[in-house]
């Protein structure tokens, strides 16, 4: 269970853990319109140990309004720790496991992506920051609870039982674990976002394109047509 | 004569985008001396469009921030809804959003190329339904400028037989592209419910035609097009412009004032150097305002004498007034029956292959339709470039989550409803008496409001876009709303015109048919901004036309003169 998460890409800078934790601030935060993450968390209000921390902004630096766009650069450091990297990594393959479709998250290089998502001075990602980071800290606090130690050093078993607890969007609906199936979703999107928008993602979903057509768009293939004017003689009448 | 930097010229335009890029084109054919001022940044899309770049590439997987309102790969520069430094604000209690670009070639570089005409109703608005005000001219006086322009700028489509579609002249349009799997589910559904579906009109080559190559059916057209496919300024009427000998361009030139001679002509403009913040002050025996609807009134309102103490040009007092955007409401489906449908590439032309225009011209006339004026239906789906948006719509985890979102993916719609709204009295823009702009010129402040007219419109397309999503055997995946909140804010579709409005009457337009200002005769305005009204065809090709025209009589008469 300690297997460490080695990032598949050169880190431009130290791993600076550079929240400050407190424990006081209820958590809220409204989506600037253009950032277009998910939805901003609402308040607290449920009953369970969701932890509550808050984090001091990460100020930039931004990309800019005229960045290099052929030859695109992350300008800002990354901020994980090693211990919520390998979380992270933990969680990734739990979620998006090697199939035959498929290789696994870490495979391809999605725990970077979500500690680039996580560090990056935008507000919609400071959200899902503090949404992220108050999910793994959760998860260690309710695996002391149940089983005396933090959810790396529990079981195959103990840690499944509590994913089994959050994974689920109906769950969202007990109060004690409301804000933890938030979380999870939220990573759940990440996870999968960057996994399917991977060379080896995009291949295993088979999106075919960004390649010159020379000539008239071919169109639909005989197949594809096929299949549509199956479902056009079959449409509710 | 004028001259700046050695170079003496005798029409001085403010701006690059669709007006002054077609302006400089044609005045400068006519062996017309222009200087062109644009107060962003040089951009050559050739060396600089991000063609072939893959969402795994860019920061955040290319998507949207505050910093790049379209995604990392937006073609836009320097601008946005916000650009740092040269605020806008907003009248208590009001939203109105003010997109900017702060380039060479402006907006045309990032547009969609979504290029429909106007029909006859929508020149005479008024006529046919009592609101607003009619356009002095009528679609006969457009068509053959229509046809002209649609040639030179290159746009594939077809001739539909549709009312809102009028017919482009005999060999005016390149063949358009071959619809996609799930544009053709929906002209099906289009078919049960009664309702047209055609090609949509895009200003994207699918032949060669003059420097430009035809699309090669990849890459998205919102990052500008590095072989000229895609129409923007920069690919096509700048680079000819320049290469007539007859055009000079000064880029980061803010201009900030048009002054006025003691005759009452517009004898020049001052511009702020981007680079040293310094004033530069320029003359010109004529001056064109293309700067955007928005930025021209700002020009105008800033420039006050003795004579326009009210702004120059400016004795109606319309100069920002009548502001108009579409409208706009987005709405999602998901269809069970092309889970799994067989991979194909669906890039295509990246935009629309078919749309939905409006169909209830009659329901409209009779009184069963609660609104006066049409809108249309832009529909997306199918299998695009997968990207953070990709994993969402799973639950639970593990290999049952993956294949979840493997068997969603192409298989949701989506409908963009963008209408016209009816110009009212509280849209407008004037200037901030308290904020600056980090170049010291007086920002605009907005006031905006919609009417029932646009959320009768809205509750419309809700209900339509419903129908057509159930026809497909699907269900609505947009949450539930009111039309209220499903309307999305003003300036947010970024078509906004109407703040120097033409007309044939001085004492409530700005400017006459042509574009020329009823006060100053040698001022001229040819961005949307002289919109009478805004039909629900996106206005990026109207401006063209208004600009090829309008250009082509100042042109005969500086060679008159």
């Amino acid at each position: 269970m300690h297997k460490s998460y080695s990032p598949k890409v050169s880190r431009r800078d130290s791993l600076k853990w550079i929240g400050k934790m407190s424990t006081t601030v209820l958590i809220g935060g409204v989506v600037v319109a253009c950032d277009t993450a998910d939805q901003p968390m609402p308040e607290v209000k449920g009953t369970s140990h969701w932890p509550n921390l808050t984090f001091d902004p990460i100020m930039g630096p931004k990309y800019g309004q005229d960045p290099d766009m052929t030859n695109p650069t992350t300008p800002w450091a990354r901020t994980l720790t090693q211990d919520q990297l390998n979380l992270i990594a933990h969680l990734s393959d739990i979620i998006c496991p090697a199939d035959e479709g498929g290789p696994s998250a870490t495979v391809v290089g999605v725990p970077d992506v979500i500690d680039e998502w996580v560090s990056a001075p935008y507000e919609a990602q400071q959200n899902d920051r503090v949404l992220i980071l108050n999910g793994l800290q959760w998860l260690d606090d309710e695996a002391n609870m149940r089983n005396g130690s933090s959810f790396m050093n529990s079981s195959s078993d103990q840690q499944i039982a509590i994913i089994d607890d959050i994974a689920y969007e109906k769950q969202a609906e007990i109060a004690e674990f409301e804000h933890a199936v938030m979380f999870f979703a939220r990573l759940r999107s990440l996870v999968f976002g960057a996994y399917f928008s991977s060379p080896e993602g995009i291949e295993d979903i088979g999106y075919i394109g960004n390649e010159p057509i020379i000539g008239d768009y071919p169109g639909p293939t005989e197949e594809a047509m096929a299949h549509l004017n199956e479902v056009i003689a079959n449409l509710p009448a | 004569m004028a001259s700046f930097d050695g170079f003496e010229y005798d029409v001085l335009i403010v701006g690059s985008g669709a007006g002054g890029g077609m302006a400089a084109h044609i005045l400068t054919e006519a062996g017309i001396k222009v200087l062109m001022l644009e107060a962003g940044r040089d951009y050559d899309p050739v060396e600089e469009t991000p063609m072939f770049q893959m969402n795994h590439e860019a920061p955040l997987r290319g998507e949207s921030t505050s910093d790049k309102n379209f995604g990392y790969f937006d073609a836009t520069v320097d601008g946005g809804w916000e650009v740092p430094g040269e605020p806008y604000t907003n009248a208590e209690g009001t939203t109105f959003r003010w997109w900017r670009a702060r380039m060479l070639g402006g907006r045309t570089n990032h547009f969609g190329r979504y290029v429909p005409r106007f029909n006859d109703r929508d020149f005479k608005p008024f006529t046919h339904d009592g609101l607003g005000v009619d356009w002095p001219l009528d679609y006969d006086e457009m068509q053959p400028w229509y046809d002209k322009t649609e040639k030179l700028v290159g746009v594939s489509g077809n001739n539909p037989g549709v009312y809102d579609v009028p017919d482009s002249g005999e060999g005016v349009l390149q063949p358009h592209a071959k619809p996609r799997v799930y544009e053709l589910l929906v002209e099906a559904a289009c078919k049960k419910l009664g309702l047209p579906i055609v090609p949509m009109r895009r200003a994207v080559l699918t032949r060669a035609q003059d420097t430009r190559e035809a699309c090669f059916n990849a890459t998205d057209c919102g990052r500008g097009c590095s072989i000229g496919a895609a129409f923007q300024t920069t690919t096509s009427v700048i680079p000819w412009a320049k290469d007539t000998g007859n055009l000079k361009v000064v880029t980061d030139a803010m201009v900030k004032e048009v002054h006025l001679s003691d005759d009452g002509k517009a004898s020049g403009v001052t511009f702020v150097n981007r680079k040293n913040m310094q004033d530069v002050r320029v003359d010109a025996d004529y001056v064109i305002l293309a700067a955007s609807a928005c930025e021209t009134a700002r020009l105008m309102l800033n420039s006050t004498s003795e004579k326009f103490p009210n702004g120059l040009a400016n004795s109606s007092g319309q100069v920002g007034r009548n502001l108009m955007d579409s409208t706009g409401a987005d709405f999602t489906g998901y269809i069970p029956a092309l889970e799994g449908r067989p991979k194909y590439n669906e890039d295509g032309l990246a935009g629309n292959h078919l749309y939905i225009p409006w169909w209830d011209y009659e329901g409209q006339d009779d009184g069963s339709v609660k609104f006066k004026r049409g809108y249309h239906l832009e529909i997306g789906g199918g299998f695009g470039e997968p990207g953070m948006g990709t994993g969402n719509g799973a639950d639970g985890y593990g290999k049952s989550a993956k294949d979840q979102i493997r068997k969603k993916y192409g298989s949701g719609i989506y409908f963009a409803l963008r209408g016209e709204m009816v110009v009212n009295e509280n849209c407008y823009c004037e200037i901030d008496p308290d904020v600056k702009d980090k170049w010291g010129i007086p920002v605009l402040k907005f006031h905006w409001k919609w009417s029932d007219e646009e959320y009768n419109q809205v509750a419309h397309g809700m209900e339509w876009t419903e129908k057509l999503i159930k026809a497909m055997g699907g269900y609505v995946t947009s949450p539930k709303r009111t039309p209220e909140e499903a309307l999305l804010p003003g300036g947010l579709i970024i078509h906004e015109v109407g703040t120097t409005r033409m007309g044939d009457d001085p004492a409530t337009s700005v400017t006459n048919k042509w574009g020329q200002t009823w006060d100053v005769d040698n001022l001229y305005i040819m961005d949307g901004g002289v919109f009478a009204s805004n039909p629900h065809k996106n206005c990026t090709i109207t401006i063209l036309t208004l600009a090829m025209k309008n250009a082509t009589k100042l042109a005969e008469e500086i060679k008159n003169a």
